[in-house]
């Protein structure tokens, strides 16, 4: 079992014929993801990694039956492509890029909970489901299929607590980057909800970092609806008061967002914090987690 | 980007918001000539791009004009919180016979734009919503429809605010509500926002962040966002596009990824000191990854070098050779750790060893910390 990603997953890939959409499309493929088409407008008709490439979304979901979106497009044209989207029907919807202005991230965000769409993102590596498929960017070589679940606002550290985990042959159940930037487009609490219900997860790796509320919010969720267990690791105890720390979102404000408010959420609610990613393996073996 | 607090009255004056006379001074003579136009008591103000400035002692107040030369002498080309003063504001002292609070700000977890407004100004809100929460209102905006009066009237009564207020405090929210929307601002501020003795309102401070990703798109002119980093180093960050911050140790971090940088900057920072933190994000080239090296290698004192990095969206093979290339045009002979995983991982692997640079196979960023740990302890 996994969340998001099953046998019934059809993604066309946004943005297909950049330099980015092309290389990622490839390593998609590579995985086993069922990748049906893609779609760049004025580049409909041509094939891109054996994968026929449409002008519009409607008819790519038209031609291909397609349910799953990724997206590489440029910042400054993902509102425009996020809305053509949801209104060609798709239902999950990964958003890749970086940069993109958090009003157009608003207004997304608002048009997906109206129209119940999934969506993650942005500036997120996407979705991976071990063995099965990905949506994104994550490299497949540091994950294994198996029973843990990763929750993660960063990319690169997703991948560090899969490949810690596999090295001891624990292997993940979903693995979820949710994004970095200051509002996205689905919160932790939802996702978590998701790994709670999925038969295929024993427990939960929440990996967060300085900035934003979204561990403390997720505390509540935890205390009130988690039976899995849940371990967090938070990045970011050294850094600077202030200063944005590369994500748009890893920022700490006078008191909010600190380490220290996320870990005491995390503990008060029952998660065991993490000091250090190499403790996941620690935490793994303790909980008998294969 | 964040404004200066005279750029940003300048824009809420623009859209009607009443702020004080005032005038910025780069010397003690044109502070000393603006006083005189206002008038005394004259508030000094430092235009520093920090928080808690006032606690730092960048603001003053002189009542006459040897008050103000000395003041003003000591604030221009003083440090406060390690950010140079380079302009002091120079503005009317508002008779205060009230502070109040506004800001309009995004609300992550909601992912809607928030009014907060409080009958308690002039200190920090995150305080007032801990101990006295029943002097604060706020309220979402619906992102379809945007902001209305009613909903500015609403918070208002909620805060018995006098009805003679009521009307003057709504203006000026609505008008700070257009300054956020029109500067797609992440933080738009009013505090204190002064009820006077006649009971007018006056803006005496003013904070308004703008969005990075939105500046392409804003009509209004701003300011180069990247002359105005003091950091000369964080400044060649940007100039190159990575995220670079200072830190006071020695030894320097590049990474692929913020979460990344920041974990190791954690793990480095239990035994040695980060001497800063440089992610390059996606998009990495031979070239990017040179500039980089030669950016952390600008810092002095450096002892060791620690390259994290994954092949996800990054060619990470095509980083290393750029690195290598840093090492031997420079002869560089600081230990280096690498740990690199991912997409072809051990071309990258084979790239650094022909520098010299310890490659570290294992995931635990630990490990190859404990790694660099070990040969920089050696020098």
């Amino acid at each position: 079992m996994s969340i998001l990603i099953d046998d019934s997953t059809r993604v066309i890939v946004q943005g297909i014929t950049g330099r980015i959409g092309t290389a990622q499309t490839h390593w998609m493929l590579d995985y086993g993801t069922k990748i049906v088409g893609g779609v760049t407008p004025g580049k409909g008709g041509s094939i891109v990694e054996g994968v026929p490439v449409f002008d519009s979304v409607e008819e790519a979901v038209r031609q291909t039956g397609a349910n799953a979106s990724v997206f590489f497009v440029p910042a400054a044209f993902v509102l425009d492509a996020f809305l053509e989207t949801i209104d060609a029907g798709i239902k999950l919807i990964v958003i890749v890029p970086e940069h993109i202005p958090v009003q157009d991230v608003i207004r997304m965000r608002s048009y997906a909970a109206d129209r119940g769409v999934f969506a993650l993102g942005p500036t997120t590596p996407g979705i991976l489901v071990p063995g099965k498929g990905k949506m994104g960017i994550m490299p497949a070589s540091l994950f294994a299929p198996g029973r843990v679940g990763i929750i993660s606002r960063s990319g690169t550290l997703s991948y560090e607590f899969a490949g810690i985990l596999s090295e001891i042959n624990v292997g993940q159940s979903t693995v979820i980057g949710m994004g970095a930037d200051p509002v996205v487009l689905r919160n932790l609490a939802d996702i978590l909800e998701l790994f709670e219900q999925d038969e295929g997860t024993d427990a939960v790796i929440i990996v967060g970092e300085v900035g934003g509320e979204q561990e403390e919010k997720a505390a509540g969720f935890i205390s009130r609806k988690m039976s899995k267990p849940v371990a967090a690791y938070i990045a970011g105890r050294h850094s600077p008061q202030g200063k944005r720390m590369g994500h748009a979102g890893a920022i700490v404000r006078g008191t909010s967002g600190t380490v220290d408010a996320k870990h005491e959420a995390l503990r008060a609610a029952g998660a065991e914090v993490l000091d250090s990613p190499i403790h996941a393996a620690q935490w793994a073996k303790k909980h008998k987690l294969q | 980007m964040r404004l200066h607090e005279h750029e940003a009255l300048d824009i809420f004056e623009e859209l009607g918001i009443p702020v004080p006379r005032r005038g910025v001074a780069g010397t003690m003579h044109e502070a000393l000539h603006l006083a005189g136009e206002i008038g005394y008591p004259v508030m000094l103000k430092a235009q520093v791009l920090v928080g808690g400035r006032g606690f730092a002692g960048g603001i003053k107040t002189a009542s006459t004009p040897e008050e103000l030369k000395n003041m003003a002498d000591v604030l221009l080309g003083s440090e406060i919180k390690g950010m140079p003063v380079r302009k002091i504001l120079v503005c009317e002292k508002a008779e205060v016979a009230q502070e109040l609070y506004v800001g309009i700000t995004v609300d992550g977890y909601s992912g809607t734009p928030v009014i907060v407004v409080s009958t308690e100004g002039g200190v920090r809100i995150e305080e007032t919503a801990g101990t006295a929460p029943e002097k604060l209102a706020s309220m979402h905006i619906d992102p379809s429809f945007g902001y209305y009066p009613y909903q500015a009237r609403r918070m208002l009564r909620m805060l018995n605010i006098p009805q003679s207020l009521i009307s003057a405090w709504t203006d000026v929210i609505g008008q700070l509500y257009k300054a956020a929307e029109n500067y797609e601002a992440l933080i738009c501020e009013i505090n204190p926002l002064v009820v006077l003795p006649n009971g007018g309102l006056l803006a005496v401070d003013a904070v308004l962040e703008v969005d990075d990703s939105a500046i392409s798109r804003i009509r209004q002119p701003l300011p180069d966002r990247i002359e105005r980093i003091e950091n000369p180093l964080e400044k060649r960050g940007k100039e190159i596009g990575v995220t670079y911050v200072d830190l006071d140790g020695d030894i320097g971090i590049i990474s692929s990824g913020a979460g990344l940088g920041m974990a190791s900057m954690d793990i480095i920072g239990e035994k040695m000191k980060p001497a800063n933190f440089l992610e390059t994000g996606g998009g990495i080239t031979a070239e990017l990854l040179y500039r980089c090296m030669d950016l952390i290698m600008r810092k002095p004192g450096i002892r060791g070098i620690f390259i994290n990095v994954y092949g996800g969206i990054n060619p990470i093979h095509e980083g290393a050779k750029g690195v290598v290339r840093y090492i031997q045009e420079h002869n560089l002979q600081l230990p280096i750790v690498a740990k690199a995983l991912g997409n072809r991982q051990e071309e990258t692997w084979e790239i650094f060893r022909s520098a010299g640079v310890h490659v570290v196979t294992e995931t635990a960023t630990e490990k190859a910390v404990a790694k660099l740990y070990e040969l920089v302890g050696k020098n």
